[in-house]
């Protein structure tokens, strides 16, 4: 008989727990941020991990003041796959869709990876007035149809590097090596994709061609090569002082293996994804010495003992995740993108879009990668001190496996050693 | 230069020869096209870098169990299902391709799609020749090539099972009437076929990194060199080899290298035209497979 009374007991308990209200209030609804981005991949993986750090650090303090009130922000991230091979563009839309129905999210951060993502889903992020700091995509294409019908499109916001800057930034870099060594004839080695081709044409015309460089060729390489020994040949025998890669392939931080392989005396300086992060020196057998390589935004992957921001970013991370954080696009715009949040939702007061959308357009942040300001396309202005814009991060890596930042000048911690066999033309 | 992209055609056309190695093995003793083989080809690599960073296996433990299971996984792939299909062509052909794809996509699923996947060097270092400098991981795919297409010959030629191999290959029904079992031997082929693709990996595989994509371009460069040679043709894969590897070499240097794919591809589609059964392949077999 008692144990029948037990049973019924905790049946009648359960019911009752089940049906009742809450029996205690733990505050406001918390803040819900929407990352809808590809996670498989290392860039995007990061990029949650840094916003998560962050998210982490304003929750610890309190979190966001909206009016009288105090919330916390909550993150429901979803893996889109917008980056992975064959993952139509709709696919993705329905993921970023499913976030913004199922999850009502006040903002998006990270946002889509792939470029047309980006521009398949400013639609759908206008139709559902949802506000979005995008930290990968860099197409600025988007930043024109921002333009050209802000009302609409003034939800979206980019606080990472886009392709114009990314040009710019490769074009100072030359420019740099050859005010300090006198260089001036290079071999273009590209991934043959959209944004990569037109990367390495800009250059030449904006660059090379208007200042007096000798380019030996402009090599093109399907996503997946990894054999490079034909292009390093022929910088070889041409006498290229400089490589400039740019590749964004998993297969790409080869070429700077075989170049050291081959002993090849040109110095290797451009963009090639594989070796933003620490991890590099390991996996590609500790044979990336030397190579010079522009990392998208300063914080990501690499900090500088020149801004103590990037610094504290870095160990922070460290402390977190119990490792040194090893991507080198989207990370540090995405950490800041979510303090650059919060000061607009105070700022604002509320949790309206239009309010946030406003507020947002006012801002003026000094974070990881330096003063994030955002201009009439709603693009993150880029520039060469941290004080002033946002700044990228050229570094050096080591011959014992150290990365030294090179450029700009205002955050280099060194300067840039020539590889055996090449000496300065000046 | 000429030179140099002379001596790196010819490293080319072995790496070619030997990744083709397996897959032609296999069709030439059961006839079964292994459309699963790039798969396999990457499977191995993945299984010995898990090996070697996650279980902290010794370099060439790793390798041997690799090899071993890759083997033992196509034995298995025979017996279960291709066993049931063979000799009707188009489900052998569906049955190979799903499996590869299922193994691929499955280590895409499970997260295997960064950079960080690759396979150490044996030896780190290079040597000039010819004034072109190769490094000694190139040299050691070159020699590792020779001493398989070695091994091979003496297998075919002296021991009983690879006689029971050339006896089924040259004709099933008289072999069968000697005793040999064809199923056995069969599976046998596609056991050792994959155990080559997955030798094929591990000294190829350090020159790049390990990616799902890359089972694509083996099975591609696989099928271009042994449709060329001949289905089947040990002298065809060889030939074959050195003149895709050749082509797509001086293409690479005097075209552009977004090009390469596309002379194999170029190169099959004449082949196809001119001599269907290509260099060394009999007419009669490629009629009756493809």
């Amino acid at each position: 008989m008692k144990k029948k009374i037990w049973r019924y007991g905790i049946l009648l308990g359960l019911v009752l727990s089940l049906c009742g209200p809450a029996p205690f209030s733990f505050g406001a609804d918390p803040i819900v941020i929407g990352v809808p981005t590809f996670l498989s991949h290392v860039d995007g993986k990061e990029s949650l991990n840094t916003l998560m750090l962050a998210v982490d650090e304003i929750n610890a303090k309190g979190g966001v003041k909206v009016g009288s009130e105090k919330r916390l922000f909550k993150v429901e991230a979803l893996d889109i796959r917008d980056g992975a091979p064959g993952v139509p563009v709709p696919e993705a839309l329905l993921g970023i869709e499913k976030v913004i129905l199922e999850k009502k999210p006040t903002a998006l951060l990270v946002g889509p990876f792939r470029s047309e993502a980006l521009m398949a889903s400013m639609d759908l992020i206008a139709k559902y007035k949802v506000p979005m700091i995008g930290s990968i995509a860099m197409i600025p294409a988007s930043e024109d149809k921002i333009r050209q019908d802000p009302a609409k499109y003034k939800y979206i916001f980019r606080n990472c590097l886009n392709a114009k800057y990314l040009v710019g930034n490769l074009i100072g870099v030359m420019a740099f090596i050859h005010k300090e060594f006198g260089f001036n004839k290079v071999l273009v080695m590209h991934q043959d994709v959209a944004w990569a081709r037109a990367t390495a044409t800009g250059i030449v015309k904006n660059y090379f061609e208007k200042s007096g460089w000798t380019v030996l060729a402009q090599e093109a390489y399907p996503t997946g090569a990894s054999d490079f020994s034909s292009g390093l040949m022929k910088a070889q025998s041409g006498g290229a002082q400089v490589i400039l890669p740019i590749f964004d392939m998993a297969t790409s931080a080869v070429l700077v293996k075989q170049w050291n392989s081959m002993k090849v005396p040109a110095l290797m300086a451009g963009f090639i994804s594989p070796l933003a992060g620490p991890s590099a020196w390991k996996t590609f057998d500790q044979k990336i010495g030397g190579a010079v390589n522009v990392n998208f935004e300063l914080g990501s992957a690499i900090a500088s003992k020149k801004s103590q921001k990037s610094l504290a970013f870095e160990e922070a991370f460290e402390k977190k995740y119990k490792r040194p954080l090893d991507g080198g696009h989207g990370e540090a715009p995405s950490y800041d993108a979510v303090y650059i949040l919060k000061e607009a939702i105070e700022r604002a007061g509320s949790l309206n879009a239009d309010a946030i959308v406003a507020a947002l357009e006012k801002t003026d942040y000094a974070g990881v990668m330096g003063r994030t300001r955002f201009d009439n396309g709603h693009q993150v202005i880029f520039g060469m001190d941290p004080k002033e814009a946002a700044v990228v991060a050229a570094f050096q890596w080591t011959d014992k496996g150290g990365r030294t930042v090179v450029f700009p000048e205002s955050i280099a911690e060194g300067k840039i050693q020539l590889p055996a066999g090449l000496k300065s033309a000046k | 230069m000429f030179i140099g992209t002379i001596l790196y055609a010819l490293i080319n056309s072995v790496i070619l020869i030997l990744m083709a190695l397996g897959f032609n093995l296999t069709f030439g003793i059961s006839g079964v096209s292994n459309f699963a083989y790039g798969a396999l080809y990457v499977l191995s690599a993945f299984v010995t870098w898990i090996l070697l960073k996650l279980a902290g296996f010794p370099y060439f433990m790793a390798a041997a169990v690799s090899i071993l299971f890759t083997a033992l996984l196509g034995g298995l792939m025979y017996r279960f299902v291709l066993m049931r299909v063979r000799g009707q062509a188009l489900s052998e052909v569906i049955s190979t391709f799903g499996i590869g794809l299922a193994i691929l996509e499955l280590f895409r699923y499970l997260g295997f799609v960064g950079f960080e996947y690759s396979l150490p060097v044996f030896i780190d270092r290079s040597f000039v020749i010819a004034g072109a400098q190769v490094d000694a991981q190139r040299l050691m795919i070159v020699l590792v090539s020779v001493v398989l297409l070695f091994a091979l010959w003496i297998f075919v030629h002296y021991t009983s099972m690879g006689l029971a191999f050339r006896g089924i290959a040259q004709d099933e029904r008289t072999a069968m009437t000697f005793g040999i079992d064809s199923d056995r031997m069969a599976m046998w082929s596609v056991s050792i076929g994959a155990g080559l693709a997955a030798v094929a990996a591990t000294v190829i595989m350090p020159l790049g990194t390990i990616s799902v994509e890359e089972g694509y371009d083996v099975l591609l460069n696989a099928l271009a060199v042994c449709i060329i040679g001949g289905l089947g043709s040990s002298g065809g894969v060889i030939v074959a080899g050195l003149v895709v590897g050749f082509a797509q070499r001086f293409t690479d240097t005097y075209i552009g290298s977004n090009w390469t794919m596309i002379v194999s591809m170029v190169a099959i589609f004449i082949v196809l035209v001119i001599k269907p059964s290509g260099f060394f392949g009999k007419q009669k077999e490629l009629e009756e497979r493809i």
